[in-house]
């Protein structure tokens, strides 16, 4: 049973087409990672799924809800972290994350966990605006995190993470689905990453999507193709630039 | 890389702010009513001021008073939020400049939006007078000689306020506090022009040089006239107190 | 429950203290009028909240208005600065809520300051006027009459720093709409109903008409905004 669903959802602006018409499957329980370049379209995509941006055709249902007309019901199941971190300066890592349990009515031992979860717990005190890169990383992902959502959306969480901290959020990552049923989505552009996470993958370039699978269906349909596949990344660089070349874009 | 070009990086910052925009809007609101209420303009006999005297001072003491003074506060909020707002302050001071001239350079810009504020009004005043005189068939359009000499004081009498209002928002961190404080500071003005300690409140200087040239203007009026001593010399040290301040204190948050 | 979060939102933004400084000094205003210019105020004739009132108002109101707009800057600013925003848009509150919060934040605050103003006046009224049987009732209706008149100034600075991401453009506004309403004839029932010069009005005894006109406007504009609220909102999500 797909969990997330969109049918043809595109999103352009004046000038260009930031996502065009993709149809995006994703089953419950699972890790679903979402591969691009740069501005292919994923942060657009998950920000669409917030309701932070319009889609400008096509729809979508998450958990068998619709936008607009769930849109409360969608973000009380959706636990969300999207590009930079959004926060409030002049107040704590903990005043932070209290602000978003009082706005999702969780209990107050849920700031502690979330706090535990992503390693804050020593910091919570200290004012947001003072963190260090990682440490605002880390309570974006903590008020993502806090209550235990059945569904989560992270866009490229591990940005700007020390190399023990990206460790830690991937195997937390990898470990959601059988520990708290849930679903994730989430969004890098490191193949290597989401090799690591992710049951299934969709690949996006310039907004098209390129791919939507399994690893092992990725693998054998690049074999088809003539790409390389003994390395992964490998095959995902021969797949983007040959749809560059198709597309006829000089990088 | 030498001041001037520090200068144009100050202005390129301002891109796209819309600035010029409020800066305008605030001109042309302020000439608004005078057009509408130009006839008040003939009734000034106890004064003994002629109209287009009357029309000309008017709208500049409207501007003098308060909308030219919130402006600069607006002006400086605008200053600080552009570098603080996205963390460019730390980038500019990790990048070999003096601190100083940095401060500087934004001072200058300052200035700058002041003097444009005050030539869009003198635009503005050429443009309603034009159409006062059109509508009444009376000649409201004074020689730019005048109105050069006229706008060239209000501005020289607003360095020091301008100066006190960068030096405000220099060295309160909440902006919340500089603003407050820079308004609520233009409000006592009123009082302060009637008082013979005018001199020591810098926000006074442009609606007190102004005043006075009204008293001027109208033969029958007696307004406080400006006496250089102590003035000039209490405004250049005012002036002088402020922007040091201000110079040391820039960015020294950042850099703790 | 908003209100509390707004609360929290404000910790360390000196939103409170900043206000409380503006009721202070709006209140200086007429104990520093009246010791230097009492023996001008004190032959004047006639009810002595009226007197006052009249001398001292309008600067009073003028800093009731840009302290207001000041603090309702600032309640957004704390929202767009770091982007918080985004994340309150992604959670399961409606942004007419938190507009709700900051607005009735407001309301509190500036209730604290028209008492603090209203407590000067007494005290004026004691120190250099007679303390009559009306006085009390007076001053409540004259300060009621000045928060009912307050509302829409509220209301409206809100809606305007919450459309502006830029701080200082919301304040550029706010400070053009102050000087334009300081431009408006008190006495143009029309222009008055502007929501920056409407608290320029006094309660006047004497023309009750003229007051219970301005109690209705004001009744009429606080909805007129309330549905601009939520057009605003609607536009807002549509529009991104």
């Amino acid at each position: 049973m797909n969990i997330i669903e969109t049918t043809n959802l595109t999103k352009s602006y004046a000038d260009f087409t930031a996502v065009a018409g993709i149809n995006l499957h994703i089953p419950k329980s699972t890790v679903y990672g979402f591969l691009g370049p740069n501005g292919a379209g994923k942060s657009t995509t998950m920000k669409m799924f917030l309701g932070l941006t319009k889609p400008t055709d096509g729809s979508f249902t998450i958990n068998g809800k619709r936008y607009p007309e769930n849109r409360v019901e969608i973000l009380k199941e959706v636990g969300s972290f999207i590009e930079a971190p959004a926060f409030y300066g002049n107040l704590s890592g903990e005043e932070n994350l209290e602000i978003i349990r009082k706005i999702l009515g969780l209990p107050k031992s849920s700031v502690e966990e979330a706090l535990e979860i992503v390693g804050l717990t020593q910091f919570k005190k200290r004012l947001a605006k003072k963190y260090s890169l990682g440490m605002k990383q880390r309570l974006g992902l903590a008020s993502a995190l806090i209550g235990k959502p059945p569904i989560l959306i992270l866009d490229e969480p591990t940005n700007g993470l020390d190399p023990v901290g990206i460790h830690e959020i991937r195997t937390l990552i990898r470990s959601l689905p059988e520990k708290f049923d849930c679903t994730v989505l989430v969004s890098s552009h490191l193949l290597s990453e989401i090799e690591l996470m992710a049951d299934n993958v969709g690949i996006l370039n310039h907004g098209h999507m390129l791919f939507e699978g399994t690893l092992d269906e990725l693998k054998s349909s690049a074999a088809s193709s003539g790409y390389p596949t003994d390395n992964l990344e490998d095959t995902f660089l021969a797949l983007i630039n040959s749809d560059n070349q198709k597309r006829g874009v000089v990088r | 890389m030498n001041f001037i070009s520090l200068v144009s990086v100050e202005f390129r910052k301002l891109k796209r702010s819309k600035i010029l925009f409020i800066l305008l809007a605030a001109t042309v609101i302020l000439w608004i009513p005078s057009i509408l209420n130009v006839q008040l303009n003939f009734h000034m006999e106890a004064e003994g001021i002629s109209p287009e005297h009357n029309f000309f001072i008017q709208g500049f003491m409207g501007m003098s008073w308060f909308m030219f003074p919130a402006s600069m506060v607006v002006g400086t909020v605008l200053l600080s939020q552009t570098e603080r707002s996205n963390k460019g302050i730390l980038k500019m001071l990790a990048l070999p400049i003096q601190r100083a001239a940095l401060c500087l350079a934004k001072f200058i810009v300052l200035l700058v939006l002041a003097i444009t504020q005050i030539i869009m009004m003198a635009c503005m005043y050429y443009i309603s007078a034009a159409i006062c005189s059109a509508a009444q068939d009376y000649n409201f359009i004074l020689p730019p000689i005048f109105v050069v000499k006229e706008i060239g004081l209000l501005f020289l009498s607003a360095i020091p306020m301008i100066a006190f209002f960068w030096m405000l928002s220099v060295c309160i961190q909440t902006p919340i506090f500089s603003v407050c404080i820079g308004l609520a500071s233009i409000v006592p003005s009123v009082l302060m022009i009637n008082t013979k300690l005018w001199f020591a409140y810098p926000m006074s200087y442009p609606f007190f040089v102004i005043t006075a040239e009204y008293g001027k203007l109208a033969a029958r009026l007696n307004t406080a006239q400006v006496e250089l001593i102590p003035w000039i010399p209490i405004a250049f040290l005012i002036t002088m107190i402020c922007f040091g301040i201000s110079c040391i204190r820039f960015g020294q948050t950042e850099r703790r | 429950m908003s209100i509390s979060l707004e609360c929290i939102k404000l910790k360390r933004t000196g939103f409170f203290p900043a206000l409380l400084c503006g009721g202070i000094l709006a209140a200086a205003v007429p104990v520093l009028n009246m010791t230097i210019r009492w023996k001008t105020y004190v032959v004047v004739s006639g009810n002595p909240i009226q007197i006052l009132l009249d001398a001292n108002w309008q600067m009073m109101a003028m800093l009731n208005v840009l302290f207001i707009v000041a603090g309702t800057c600032l309640l957004y600013h704390t929202e767009y600065a770091d982007n918080a925003i985004q994340k309150i848009k992604s959670l399961p509150v409606r942004e007419s809520s938190v507009f709700f919060g900051k607005a009735i934040l407001t309301i509190f605050m500036s209730t604290l300051m028209l008492a603090i103003e209203a407590g000067a006046i007494t005290f004026c009224a004691y120190k250099w006027f007679e303390i009559q049987n009306t006085f009390w009732s007076e001053l409540c209706k004259s300060f009621a009459y000045a928060f009912w008149l307050m509302l829409p100034c509220i209301v409206l600075s809100l809606l305007i720093s919450q459309s502006c991401k830029n701080m200082w453009i919301s304040l550029g506004m706010g400070v053009i709409f102050v000087f334009t309403a300081t431009m408006l004839p008190p006495n143009n029932f029309i222009l008055s109903l502007f929501p920056f010069a409407a608290p320029f009005q006094i309660f006047m005894n004497a023309d009750m008409t003229w007051s219970m006109r301005f109690v209705c406007a004001t009744a009429a504009e606080l909805i007129v905004l309330g549905l601009a609220e939520l057009i605003l909102i609607r536009v807002r999500r549509w529009g991104a």
